[in-house]
């Protein structure tokens, strides 16, 4: 019996097409490694992967296509190596590179049936997702964080696209927390890993120009005052490498400091005061304990798992900002001249994280926060959410069934699906829903056009191209992702495209802003896809046809422009997952309460897709 | 870099361009190759008329992140700006520009500018930055006002 027997009977006429289709997976990762092993079992005829990582220890835990023998190695040749193994009558591409090279042309696009997305950042979603517009070719993302995951499709113009919805990004702190009333253990970790570590072994941001060109009688005490200060920060920095260092940080931050904000009675009316630290009774309580001994020193920076005492916090940052401060005196005296060498912080690099745990928790200490073990801080301050195999497994799956409609143009049957951690539901589903009619990204008209980009100037690109045959107002501005030109901006005129930075595969967006007089609305934004020619003769560039570009709708009644209007209900804002399919078909707005989401049962309705 | 971003900060730019408050100014900066960086913007605010900061226009940056409007931009001042919350950084501490507070998606850069221009001569004692023009404006009111005033001259409106 063949090994294709099981997967022809239960597709149907669908395996033709699955075997004959080109398929494109951009990752071979946690979600990848899986995927990979869905789509050569299920009898995928031609697979190419993409992936720019190598192989690290700690993915063999869930990337079961790696084993130990492959680390450091690339991800994307291991996974085809592995997985042709499985089945190798299918036909694997691998690229140990980045989806983003200009390598990978709109036209390499083009030649996929259907691109699977297995990524980890936002950055090369958008970007896959924008060249699988541009190439319209359908699109399959997914993700998964933890016990969570999701995945969609992607169809130019009839679904929505990634970037429809804006993304809830990763939450940051404001500055006033970090610096002055922490409150969580997190906020002392990012102190001391974006502020304290970067001030002293890192780009000093925040650094104090000299402040001599003023000449001012009136504030000379405030300026005296000022230097004062300055030049406390630098006798701490100056005191470098020297055994010095680690008690004159140590009572600048955590003493010195801290008095400071005490001054400041107000903002401790509502809030516990901070209590600063002392540098000799907490070292005497140090001896004390034995911690002179080097030995005791690397015992107790050997096991992560227990929660510091204050003066074992003090013995780590001590011992560990001496060994950070010896290694970038070591790295300063190898440079070259140019820029000076610094550290940066990485949570495998046990250095930076000895500094970074002891810091957060002294300054816990000192706010009265609960203090954390190393283990915890790595995974808070490496913002490590735990990576789930079953996650990513059942997420993959579900991959590969949406894959089997999209290429048997089944899209009425396609689906997003959000898989969850009780007590919700664990797999919700929901329509696919249409695509924002006001996307920056799906909602423009697309162009490419052949260019001689050392010839053609941006004059006369706006003037041949834009107002001549596109007949455009004056009234527009063109974008790469910076500004070239707009009505108030023409610097840039007689710039040749090349001088400008516009290359083979560069996108132009030539924004509308005319307001017509007849009350019409303007165009949408039009984007153009740059393919570098050489041109002997005038003009030097060929525009592709272009079938009209489309006028913007007219804005909701219910979204108000005024400037007054601060306050935007929240709610106005568009979510995806609050939208579900309702049993009889229609899609409504889900209320916070109800709950209505629909079970995922990959059950006869979608037709043959069942697993046993 | 996302397009969402770009396209509202190019219509940021367009609605300043038709209509702006008398005496502020807010352009993208100059990127190296002569383009315009919509990213990164370099703004003034005058003083209120009938206030101590009267007569100055006070340069400041702004930095707006990748995930804008999602997230509030970055404000900063000169280092060692004099105010209350103002970080010796020069970051603006304002509850408008502030995730977890009162940032929103729909506020314009025109209605940041006049926020900060109404904090200038209105501080927030709730939300101290720097605490040397915090305790001048808590305890020491004459010294507090002749460093506004000097500040002021040192950022004369040209």
């Amino acid at each position: 019996m063949s090994r294709e027997t099981y997967a022809k009977r239960s597709l149907g006429e669908v395996y033709d097409k699955v075997h004959k289709a080109k398929v494109l997976m951009v990752g071979a990762g946690g979600i990848g490694c899986e995927l990979l092993k869905n789509l050569v079992l299920t009898g995928f005829g031609e697979v190419h992967l993409v992936d720019l990582d190598t192989i690290d220890l700690s993915n063999l835990n869930r990337q079961f296509l790696f084993g130990h023998e492959h680390i450091k190695k690339s991800k994307a040749l291991v996974a085809k190596e592995t997985a042709s193994k499985f089945n190798p009558n299918v036909n694997l591409v691998a690229y140990h590179a980045n989806i983003k090279d200009p390598q990978f042309t709109v036209k390499w696009f083009k030649s996929f049936d259907i691109v699977l997305n297995a990524l980890d950042n936002f950055d090369a979603r958008r970007y896959v997702n924008r060249m699988c517009l541009t190439a319209d070719i359908p699109m399959i993302d997914s993700g998964t964080t933890g016990y969570n995951g999701q995945m969609r499709v992607v169809i130019k113009g009839k679904t929505e696209c990634y970037e429809c919805n804006p993304i809830e990004p990763p939450k940051s702190f404001p500055v006033c927390t970090i610096r002055t009333t922490p409150s969580q253990p997190i906020h002392c970790i990012v102190w001391a890993k974006s502020y304290l570590f970067s001030q002293l072994f890192g780009i000093d941001e925040d650094a104090s120009p000299d402040l001599d060109n003023t000449e001012n009688k009136e504030n000379e005490d405030e300026l005296k005052n000022l230097r004062l200060e300055n030049e406390e920060l630098k006798k701490v920095k100056n005191a470098f490498g020297t055994v010095e260092f680690a008690k004159l940080v140590f009572e600048k931050v955590f003493q010195i400091d801290i008095d400071r904000l005490l001054t400041l009675a107000d903002a401790w009316k509502h809030r516990r005061a901070p209590v600063p630290l002392d540098f000799a009774s907490i070292k005497a309580e140090a001896d004390a304990a034995g911690y002179e001994d080097l030995d005791k020193v690397a015992a107790l920076l050997a096991n992560d798992q227990p929660v510091w005492s204050l003066h074992e916090n003090f013995v780590v940052f001590t011992d560990s900002i001496n060994r950070l401060s010896k290694r970038l005196v070591d790295l300063q005296n190898r440079d070259l001249g140019g820029s000076k060498s610094i550290l940066t912080f990485d949570k495998d690099d046990d250095d930076t994280l000895d500094f970074v745990s002891a810091a957060a928790n002294l300054r816990s200490i000192i706010f009265g926060i609960e203090t954390k073990s190393k283990f915890d801080i790595k995974q808070m301050s490496g913002n490590i959410i735990p990576a789930i195999a079953t996650t990513n497994a059942i997420v993959a799956g579900l991959v590969v069934t949406q894959a089997f409609k999209v290429l048997s143009n089944d899209l009425t049957h396609a689906k997003m699906v959000y898989v969850s951690q009780p007590p919700s539901r664990m797999l919700s589903s929901g329509a696919l829903l249409p695509a924002n009619r006001d996307c920056a990204v799906c909602g423009v008209a697309r162009a490419s056009i052949e260019v001689d980009i050392t010839k053609l100037t941006l004059g006369q690109f706006i003037d041949d191209v834009l107002k001549e045959k596109l007949s455009y107002t004056d009234e527009i501005s063109v974008m790469t992702s910076k500004l070239l030109y707009d009505v108030e901006f023409d610097d840039n005129l007689d710039k040749t495209f090349e001088q400008l930075g516009i290359q083979d595969g560069s996108f132009i967006t030539v924004m509308d802003e005319d307001e017509p007089e007849d009350g019409s609305t303007a165009r949408v934004n039009l984007e153009f896809l740059v393919l570098t020619k050489e041109f002997s003769s005038e003009p030097a560039y060929t525009l592709e046809a272009i079938s009209g570009i489309p006028r913007k709708p007219r804005p909701e009644a219910a979204e108000s422009d005024s400037d007054e209007n601060m306050v935007v209900p929240a709610s106005t804002k568009r979510k995806a997952d609050e939208i579900v399919e309702t049993s009889n078909g229609n899609k409504k707005a889900k209320t916070e309460t109800s709950g209505t989401s629909e079970t995922i049962v990959l059950d006869d309705e979608d037709g043959t897709f069942l697993i046993d | 870099m996302s397009s969402l971003c770009l396209n509202r900060l190019q219509e940021e730019r367009k609605q300043w361009r038709k209509d702006h408050p008398f005496g502020f100014y807010a352009k993208p900066s100059k990127a190296g190759d002569g383009s315009l960086d919509l990213m990164n913007w370099s703004v003034g605010i005058p003083g209120k008329k009938g206030t101590l900061w009267e007569g100055g226009t006070y340069p400041l940056t702004i930095a707006f992140p990748d995930e804008y409007p999602t997230k509030p931009p970055k404000c900063k001042f000169p280092p060692n700006f004099w105010h209350p919350n103002v970080y010796p950084s020069g970051t603006v501490c304002l509850s408008i520009l502030n995730e977890e507070e009162a940032w929103k998606p729909a506020i314009t850069i025109k209605q940041i500018l006049l926020g900060i221009q109404d904090l200038l001569n209105d501080p927030n004692p709730d939300s101290p930055a720097q605490a040397d023009a915090f305790n001048a404006f808590k305890r020491d009111r004459a010294l507090y006002e002749r460093r506004v005033k000097s500040q002021s001259k040192e950022y004369a409106t040209q």
